[in-house]
């Protein structure tokens, strides 16, 4: 997959898409802080031999964006050598057919990697399944110690409305317990993905 | 005879943003019943969630039905439940 120089230079730099951002600034800027660099990402993504381009799909309202956009937003202020732009994704319906989650989820963020001529490296998509497949691991072990939040595929709106809250309260502390460990497989699967392909 | 005012409950992903849909079916609902609601719930939640409720009854769920709600079906559900007389 290939993209020219014209569409390139729409896109807009991760600092401009902080600042215009509309919704989530702070939780993003929050996430931002809370971002480690493993230096192993650092030293993989340094020693590449060419710059790399990263083309990322994005929207505001997303919790993946917010969650994951700033780790290479982060990583981008370490290397110098890697170019971010960011594209709406609603606005650019035609980038986001191109690297459907599954063939056809518009999930996001979709972060795609270019060389200087614009050849695509490789791409990444949304999260890492390992963080889902912990993420619900996790969110049956809620259900399971809380008997009185009934079953985890039942609709929530049937709960007492204190009991849905404390519900919410215990999936938001299972979500901030696991920024560490999600940041790392971010920033793992970055790794691998960069590391496969001859720039 | 009509049945008492009824309350609708909408779950919608908020990390998704799905606050657009969630909006639109309730100013549809607002406008088309009016003081025959007794309520309009907004339920922020996560995981790909977008659940109606029309009382207790699951009229829409996009994990089981797929996608976004008709808001004509929601509508029917909504009339049928306040034709239906009070005991």
């Amino acid at each position: 997959m290939t993209l020219d120089r014209s569409r390139w230079d729409k896109g807009i730099t991760y600092d401009a898409f902080k600042t215009a951002m509309t919704r989530n600034q702070e939780r993003f800027a929050e996430n931002e802080g809370r971002v480690s660099l493993d230096p192993e990402t650092v030293r993989t993504f340094k020693s590449l031999p060419k710059p790399l381009r990263v083309l990322v799909l994005a929207e505001d309202w997303c919790g993946d964006v917010v969650a994951n956009l700033p780790i290479l937003g982060r990583l981008a202020k370490e290397v110098p050598t890697l170019d971010v732009r960011v594209f709406y994704r609603d606005q650019n319906l035609d980038l986001m057919e191109r690297w459907l989650n599954q063939g056809k989820y518009q999930s996001i963020p979709v972060f795609v990697f270019f060389d200087e001529n614009f050849r695509e490296l490789g791409h990444w998509i949304e999260r890492p399944a390992s963080v889902t497949e912990r993420r619900a691991a996790e969110r049956k072990k809620i259900f399971a110690a809380h008997p009185e939040f009934g079953s985890p595929d039942a609709p929530v709106d049937q709960l007492p409305e204190d009991v849905r809250t404390r519900l919410q309260a215990e999936l938001q502390k299972m979500r901030d317990g696991m920024v560490s460990f999600a940041n790392g497989e971010v920033q793992r699967e970055l790794r691998e993905l960069v590391s496969k392909v001859a720039v | 005879m009509t049945g008492k005012p009824v309350k609708v409950k909408i779950t919608y992903c908020a990390e998704c943003g799905y606050e657009p849909q969630a909006l639109d079916l309730t100013k549809a609902l607002m406008y088309e019943f009016g003081g025959r609601l007794s309520a309009i719930e907004l339920i922020p939640w996560e995981s790909g969630t977008f659940d109606v409720s029309v009382e207790d009854s699951l009229v829409h769920s996009m994990s089981r039905d797929g996608g976004f709600p008709d808001p004509r079906q929601v509508s029917a559900a909504v009339r049928a439940r306040i034709s239906t007389p009070s005991r």
